[in-house]
């Protein structure tokens, strides 16, 4: 195995499968296999994904495995986890 | 025990002459890897071009005299008599330390304008695109544009391009020509020249197209609307239209002053506006013990922060600082006025804001409900505009939108935004979110 490769992770997002790289982000591993929407918003219901990417912003909460309010640019991507889109 | 906020460049240079010297100091950081926004690097993966890195990283790693965590959020700080205790979350529960030095460098992150749409999926910030590219091997999407203002711009759509992706264009707000008004700093820094022709080379090798004195001022997810803009940024019209589904824009960068504020380290406010830090020749803050490096004081880029980082450990330290140093932190402290003057963000983006323009993205507030805020219920700041409105009460607490509220308030109530303002929405009472649960809990690490 070259040191670029790296494991693969399967976790879910709203009941579907996913599989991403070791250590990528949620929202990198959604957004490499062509997801564009995290969300929906609370009151105009718009989608969202991804904005400043480094944490700041909190456009990309998503709930994983029950806990509500993860930034999914920042929480990497774990075995069985389960994601699901914040309300 | 000397404490380090941050391995970013600053934070980096400052534990490396800690490590050198043979003292002992901590180096808490919130990413996984050291190197901050400008390292940002991924393990394992070839080709990453900065040596200079890679021995700032060796040295936090393997000196015994360092003791690096990774993933560590500090969520507050508080000063007791003689010593520093810094409560963080790492590995998801809470901890502390009580140190007697700290250095901050807690960095900086994109700043952001308003457009109509810019709150829909595909518009991020330039940082986003890097973070997503860099961090974790992804590109952002089919057809990108790279837009706003400032030399960062560059390096994010050549990254890109080399990475592959279809970059459609970089689209910057001003005019090259606005450099002529600063020789003094491009003369004394001819390793900017170096790296400005770095960028050209890559630029025409991608066969990338690059467009002055022009702005994104809408987005629909899938097409986005360009104007021609004054120097103050207001529309000028032609307007144009181009099919992407990223655009990535940024308008310089906010200096994060969180962590300083709530250690009651004293703030000014900068020529661009932005809120930073009152440091002294040695980087010490206003406060006893507690120095202040990097994009902190003031927005300069790296190869400042590198220098301030030194400068700030040697001080702590008491080792001598070399004259070498001070002129080199001179020299790149005139090429971050150059860059003030060269890339301004002034108030003309307001002409292409709407009624129903989101501004507020947490709260979903619109440019009209905060005008509402002033014609109607005579808000004359953005404290009061916020009581009424919910703009900036979002989960960012207000770090992506404040400062653009209160500008809009200043421009409907006709009153300036002032230092005071300035300084209120740049800080916030905790750092990082805690849930109340983990608060319950206690300190259960040391």
């Amino acid at each position: 195995m070259s040191p670029t490769e790296k494991r693969e992770v399967a976790f879910t997002f709203n009941g579907e499968t996913f599989a991403g790289a070791e250590g990528q982000s949620i929202a990198a591993a959604l957004m490499a296999r062509g997801v564009r929407e995290l969300r929906k918003t609370r009151f105009d219901e718009e989608p969202r994904l991804i904005f400043c990417g480094i944490g700041i912003c909190f456009d990309c909460v998503v709930v994983v495995d029950g806990v509500a309010n993860q930034r999914a640019c920042l929480v990497e991507i774990r075995e069985g986890a389960k994601i699901e889109s914040q309300k | 025990m000397i404490a380090i906020i941050g391995a970013g460049p600053a934070g980096l240079a400052a534990a490396n002459v800690v490590a050198e010297s043979g003292a002992q100091a901590i180096v808490l950081d919130s990413a996984p890897r050291p190197g901050g926004q400008y390292w940002r690097h991924r393990d394992g993966v070839q080709g990453y071009k900065s040596y200079r890195a890679h021995g700032y990283f060796d040295s936090i790693m393997s000196s015994r005299n360092i003791t690096y965590i990774h993933g560590a959020q500090v969520w507050s700080a508080v000063r007791n008599e003689g010593s520093i205790t810094l409560n963080f979350i790492h590995e998801g529960v809470e901890k502390s330390i009580t140190i007697e030095k700290l250095i901050l460098t807690t960095g900086a992150y994109d700043r952001s304008i308003p457009f109509t749409g810019w709150e829909l999926p595909g518009s991020m910030t330039p940082g986003a695109a890097q973070a997503l590219l860099k961090g974790h091997g992804v590109v952002a999407g089919k057809k990108i544009l790279v837009s706003g203002t400032g030399p960062f711009l560059l390096p994010v759509a050549v990254g890109l391009a080399e990475a592959g992706a279809d970059v459609l264009g970089i689209v910057e707000a001003h005019s090259p020509l606005r450099w002529i008004r600063s020789p003094l700093a491009l003369i004394l820094n001819p390793q900017k020249a170096l790296e400005l022709f770095y960028y050209l080379r890559k630029i025409r090798k991608y066969s990338l197209n690059v467009s002055f004195g022009r702005a994104v001022i809408a987005f629909n997810g899938s097409t986005a609307t360009l104007s021609k803009v004054k120097g103050n940024l207001e529309v000028k019209g032609q307007v144009t239209q181009i099919e992407c589904d990223v655009v990535a824009t940024g308008w310089g960068f906010n200096p994060d002053a969180t962590l300083g504020g709530i250690l009651g380290c004293l703030q000014k406010v900068d020529r661009d506006g932005s809120v930073i830090f009152s440091v002294d020749k040695n980087q010490l803050s206003s406060v006893e013990n507690i120095w202040i490096a990097g994009e902190a004081t003031g927005i300069g880029g790296a190869d400042l922060a590198l220098a301030e980082g030194e400068l700030a450990a040697r001080s702590v330290l008491n080792i001598p600082i070399p004259i070498r140093l001070r002129l080199k932190r001179l020299r790149l402290q005139l090429f971050a006025t150059a860059l003030q003057r060269s890339y301004p963000v002034g108030n003309g983006w307001q002409s292409w804001i709407k009624p129903e323009t989101k501004i507020c993205r947490c709260e979903e507030v619109s440019h009209g409900e905060i005008c509402q805020s002033v014609s109607e219920l005579s808000a004359q700041d953005s404290r009061t505009s916020k009581l009424f409105t919910r703009a900036g009460m979002g989960l960012c607490q207000g770090r992506v939108c404040s400062r653009n509220v209160s500008e809009i308030i200043s421009q409907e109530s006709g009153c300036s935004v002032s230092d005071q303002e300035r300084i209120s929405y740049s800080n916030r009472p905790i750092a990082a979110p805690i849930s109340l649960g983990l608060l319950a809990d206690g300190i259960t690490g040391q």
